[in-house]
């Protein structure tokens, strides 16, 4: 335990801070908490902790302007906590930094999968491994970025150069919500709206890597949001 | 007992008429009315005002003469004064009234001097009165003078006695309907006295005024029409309170109106009788052969005294015919008049007047039972114009054209060839005579105008003459008789052709009345089926510009707060994109606040490139019609018509607007019962998970340390459970306050299908870990417009439901699939099926008592009530049946395109 993980609670609603520590602290993190946006300002600046859960509905400042302020200088990872409904708020919180999001209400495994992730993709972890992986393995699913080469179990896939970019983009930032636009803006470039076209990609390429395309196993749907690439399959 | 129902007022209808008192407050108008210049109104008019500025009013003075006298301007100190505006006109300085510095500051109280008194052009009204009418609609209270000889109606009985014609008067409306009439009086001598010391007028032009004016007779006499005039507003005062003011309804007055400025007369007349009688009155115009071939000026005059007698307050009606006396017989029998006024000259004192009966000899023997009154026009009307006017008619119908040459050509000589073929024949004489009188007539009807019959009756008599009188083929006539058969061959011809000329253009007259009421009919019938506003306003505009070809603009809104403008361009027109310019906009603004009509040809903002009439409705406006003049202004015919067709789009307006509320009520209602349904349903619902919550834990906390673990297991469970299906009930009740009112208030994008399903099952799953559930989608991307976080909380809480009602062990399908224009969403399972009782409640919020099924104490009977909702917001369809094989399908279909 020399080295456990500094988790920041923002959250001015003390039940459910209660109940996050708790989880926390039975799964070995350390955590201080925050209940207002500057105090959550102040903490990180003198802390600089390895994640922070951020709740965007603060009593003194917006939680956004808490995470625009942030971002000025830090590259901490932040897990938004927003309600579920607030489609545009997380894709604006995402497109303000913001590494992943959470919807209240969330359960204990939820929420410890995110705090992984986040952590796992920080920053600074990821320059200590500062070797990029040439391959990646889910599953069955495999990507071989030297060959340019998917394969689903034995089977390799064929995709076209953009439905290889989009699973590249994805894969990189495995076990992140992308939201559409940062997707659309990564594949074709700024200024344009193909979020039909990214769609119909979608589509095509949940055919080709996915059992089930309504089931799909690998890249998942967060509606109003983006995509996500799971990192490990659900049992 | 007494019965007061009939004349005990609704109090209803008292509190609603506060109501719109209250919305368009208006100002009140105190005049200042003397019987001359000098008698002391702005005197008492300022002196008054100082009082109200003792007792903290906002006064503000607006303008006062320039002529004011030394002590007037004294008694002003202290009050705030208005700065004139400067306008230049031709090469004078003049000071105007400042109307839009005072709308702007807005006093409580504003003193305008002169009601009678004419802007100079360029200002945007052409009277001061209409300016004061603006500050009364803002709510600003007005003191304003005026004298005796400034009413309209008295004008001309004014005139009369000083011999001094005034130019500038006032509507008596705007004299009736102020709220305080101060008589400012003072004696005639001291008048005079007054007079001769300078105080009124400069020296010089006081000897002037004393000729003509100031004479001790006519200050008396205008001393008394004034005190009349007051008093006579006292008596109608006070009888017109308790009786709401209906007019007496057994007299109704109609007045002839001509080009004769001896109409003027005749019109003022009438208005002052109708008020003594309390009687509604009628001014008749009759649009004859005649009409067309008027002169400008007579126009003009007619459409003078046209706007006359409308602001006079009658009802003006335009007819058309050829004989004036039958048309108004006729008019009068029908409409119930009982008085009829017309104007009389006695100047055309020649041979024909002895044989022709006069237009009032007609009407009595017409109208016995009707009453008639003739007023003496004034001699010596210019006997010039008549002439002038006879002239024209005649030249009007002297045409001259290559057809119609060639025609009466053609004619004279195929009756010449038939005639010959007769000669040859042997017959006699007569029948050739027939055969050209019957020419002539065929030449009149074919022919435009009087020019070719006379000439073919002329040329006919040469050409009988010259090939079947003897000698032939010479132009002498020799038999005895045969003057006299051209004579009678002439006499025939010309009136034939002046009889055809005549007839064609009464036939002509009733193609356009006709035309015109079709019209009406027409749109009336279109406005009934139309079913929407917009498409209301679409018809009037194509309507505008069919009829008038002029482009038109409808604004249902005032155009300063809300964009409302449909605009239709004429093809007739050059671009009249002018119409939504800012300035134009301005007007139909001021239309919408003033009521009134303005634009082109109005006296109000006649700088403007269109004309604008407000639809009234109930003391609203709802809407405003222009019509651009940039061909010219619109004339009295086609403002009169364009009144017919307001009335008609008024009401057409009126009831969309009065449909629109009823749907809006109910839908308010339908809204509050619904909201009241469901809080009923939940809040028994969300107590027994509370309750068992709060047992739960307070069982836990008090006495944990002797319950063993696994009651305490289950408790902890028990509270697990309770708070995941508030959880989810509160998602859905979230899922509710997203769809906003009506029935197009969810937000669509584009959705692919798949993902939206894929969502809600990996959801589910997240709950039912051990159910089976099956998923089916097209192999095409199917792309939905749905908001999809609705639609994946419908998914849910259908498969919720098909979880709940099937067995543990059974599998639950979900399928996707596009028919038609459609994508279709089922959800079904294996487990018994819908029982008969539950269909009819399936989808319902609240489900009368004792038909709930136990079972859904705790269920979803809300959850598919909201799955409802949303499709329904989404346009599209749910339902449940039960399988052949046994459990239900939930089905839910999505329209894939925006309707």
């Amino acid at each position: 335990m020399e080295n456990k993980s500094v988790i920041l609670i923002v959250e001015d609603e003390a039940g459910i801070s209660n109940f996050i520590a708790a989880i926390l602290k039975a799964n070995d993190y350390k955590m201080i908490k925050a209940v207002t946006g500057k105090e959550a300002i102040s903490m990180t600046a003198s802390y600089s902790p390895d994640l922070i859960l951020l709740d965007l509905g603060l009593p003194d400042i917006d939680g956004m302007e808490v995470l625009k302020t942030i971002r000025e200088w830090s590259t901490i990872p932040v897990v938004v906590v927003s309600a579920r409904g607030h489609e545009r708020e997380k894709v604006e919180a995402l497109d303000l930094g913001a590494d992943d999001y959470i919807t209240k209400p969330f359960g204990t495994a939820e929420l410890l999968a995110r705090i992984r992730t986040g952590i796992r993709h920080s920053p600074k972890n990821r320059s200590e491994n500062a070797l990029e992986s040439t391959s990646l393995r889910i599953g069955e699913l495999a990507i071989d970025y030297d060959k340019r080469l998917v394969t689903v179990g034995e089977k390799s896939v064929h995709l076209t150069p953009i439905e290889y970019k989009i699973i590249v983009l994805l894969s990189k930032n495995i076990g992140k919500v992308l939201t559409h636009d940062y997707i659309i803006k990564e594949v074709w470039g700024p200024y344009t709206n193909e979020i039909q076209a990214l769609r119909v990609n979608m589509a095509n390429i949940r055919r080709k890597i996915e059992e089930n395309p309504a089931e799909p196993q690998y890249i998942v749907t967060q509606v109003g949001v983006g995509y996500r690439m799971v990192e490990e399959l659900d049992v | 007992m007494v019965d007061f129902s009939d004349t005990r007022p609704n109090p209803d209808d008292i509190l609603e008429d506060l109501f719109i008192k209250e919305q368009n407050k208006k100002g009140r108008l105190e005049i200042f009315f003397g019987y001359a210049a000098g008698v002391g109104k702005t005197y008492a008019m300022i002196d008054d005002a100082q009082e109200q500025l003792r007792c903290g009013v906002d006064v503000l003075v607006g303008y006062v003469e320039e002529h004011t006298r030394p002590e007037t301007i004294q008694i002003m100190n202290g009050l705030p004064i208005l700065a004139p505006k400067m306008v230049e006109y031709r090469k004078l300085q003049l000071k105007e009234f400042d109307l839009d510095a005072a709308l702007e500051r807005k006093p409580e109280l504003i003193l305008v001097d002169e009601l009678a008194h004419t802007n100079a052009p360029g200002m945007r009204n052409k009277k001061r009165y209409q300016d004061i009418e603006e500050l009364l609609n803002a709510g600003i209270d007005v003191f304003t003078t005026v004298n005796v000889q400034h009413l309209e109606s008295l004008n001309d009985v004014v005139q009369k006695i000083t011999h001094v014609g005034v130019k500038e008067t006032i509507p008596d409306y705007v004299f009736n309907q102020a709220d305080k009439i101060r008589l400012i009086d003072i004696e005639p001598d001291e008048l005079l006295r007054r007079f001769e010391s300078g105080k009124i007028y400069r020296p010089e032009r006081t000897q002037k005024a004393l000729d003509n004016f100031f004479t001790r007779e006519n200050l008396r006499l205008l001393r008394e029409i004034a005190m009349r005039k007051v008093a006579n507003r006292i008596s109608s005062d006070n009888q017109n309170e308790p009786r709401l003011s209906k007019k007496m309804a057994n007299i109704r007055l109609m007045v002839c109106i001509s080009a004769s400025p001896s109409s003027a007369r005749c019109i003022r007349w009438t208005d002052r009788t109708a008020e003594a009688f309390q009687a509604p009155w009628t001014a008749v115009y009759v649009e004859d052969m005649d009409s067309d071939a008027m002169t400008d000026g007579e126009k003009n005059r007619v459409r003078d005294h046209l706007a006359l007698a409308e602001r006079l307050g009658a009802e003006i009606v335009t007819l058309n015919g050829h004989d004036i006396a039958t048309v108004i017989a006729e008019y009068a029998k029908l409409s119930g008049i009982t008085n009829i006024v017309i104007g009389k000259s006695r100047n055309k004192k020649s041979l024909i007047s002895y044989f022709k009966a006069s237009l009032e000899e007609k009407l009595i023997a017409m109208l016995p039972s009707i009453e008639i009154h003739i007023i003496p026009g004034n001699p010596g009307i210019k006997k010039n114009a008549l002439y002038q006017r006879r002239r024209l008619r005649i030249s009007r119908n002297l045409f001259l054209s290559w057809q119609d040459s060639v025609k009466t050509l053609l004619i004279i000589v195929a009756a010449t060839l038939i005639s010959l073929m007769l000669q040859a024949l042997n017959i006699s004489d007569q029948n050739i005579i027939m055969v050209y009188i019957l020419s002539v007539l065929i030449i009149s009807r074919v022919t435009v105008g009087y020019l070719y019959g006379v000439l073919a009756s002329c040329l006919t008599v040469l050409v009988f003459n010259y090939f079947f009188t003897v000698p032939y083929y010479t132009l002498h006539a020799i038999q005895e008789g045969y003057p006299i058969t051209f004579v009678i061959m002439l006499l025939v011809a010309l009136i034939t052709s002046t009889l055809t000329v005549r007839i064609k253009t009464q036939a002509r007259l009733a193609v356009e009345r006709e035309h015109r009421t079709e019209v009406l009919y027409e749109i009336n019938k279109k406005l009934l089926a139309s079913r929407d506003f917009e498409e209301t306003i679409g018809l009037i505009n194509a309507y505008m510009v069919k009829i008038f070809g002029r482009s038109a603009i409808f604004y249902s809104q005032d155009p300063e707060d809300h964009d409302s403008d449909t605009f239709l361009q004429s093809e007739l027109e050059d671009d009249a994109a002018f119409l939504k310019s800012e300035s134009e906009r301005a007007v139909a603004h001021w239309v919408f606040m003033n009521k009134k009509c303005a634009g082109a040809g109005t006296d109000t903002l006649m700088g403007a490139g269109a004309f604008y009439m407000p639809i009234i409705a109930r003391s609203k406006v709802l809407g405003v019609i222009g019509l651009s003049c940039a061909n010219g202004v619109l004339n009295q015919n086609n403002r009169l018509f364009l009144r017919m067709i307001a009335s008609q789009v008024e009401m057409a307006l009126e009831r969309h607007y009065l449909s629109n509320e009823q749907r809006r009520i109910l839908v308010e209602s339908e809204k509050e019962k619904m909201r009241s349904n469901l809080l009923r349903g939940i809040s028994h619902d969300l107590r027994t998970p509370l309750t068992g919550i709060l047992g739960a834990s307070s069982a836990i906390l008090e006495s944990g340390s002797i319950m063993d673990q696994e009651t305490q297991e289950t408790l902890i469970n028990n509270i697990k459970e309770d708070s995941q299906w508030l959880i989810r009930m509160v998602e859905n009740l979230l899922s509710v306050t997203r769809i906003n009112e009506g029935p197009m208030n969810v937000t669509k994008t584009p959705e692919a299908a798949e993902e939206i399903v894929a969502e809600a099952i990996s959801r589910i799953r997240k709950r039912f870990a051990s159910r089976k559930i099956t998923v089916k989608v097209p192999e095409v991307l199917l792309i939905v417009p749905m908001d999809g976080t609705l639609i994946e909380q419908v998914i849910i809480n259908l498969l919720e439901n098909a979880i709940k009602y099937s067995p543990e062990d059974s599998v639950i399908a979900v399928e996707v699939k596009k028919t038609g224009n459609e994508a279709v969403f089922e959800v079904s399972d294996q487990g018994n099926g819908i029982t008969e009782q539950d269909f009819p409640y399936l989808f319902e919020t609240y489900v009368p008592d004792g038909k709930r099924n136990a079972d859904s104490s705790r269920g979803m009977g809300i959850g598919l009530s909201i799955c409802r909702s949303i499709i329904k917001a989404h346009q599209g369809k749910i339902d449940a049946e039960n399988k052949a094989q046994g459990g239900a399908v939930f089905r839910f279909t999505l329209p894939l395109q925006e309707m």
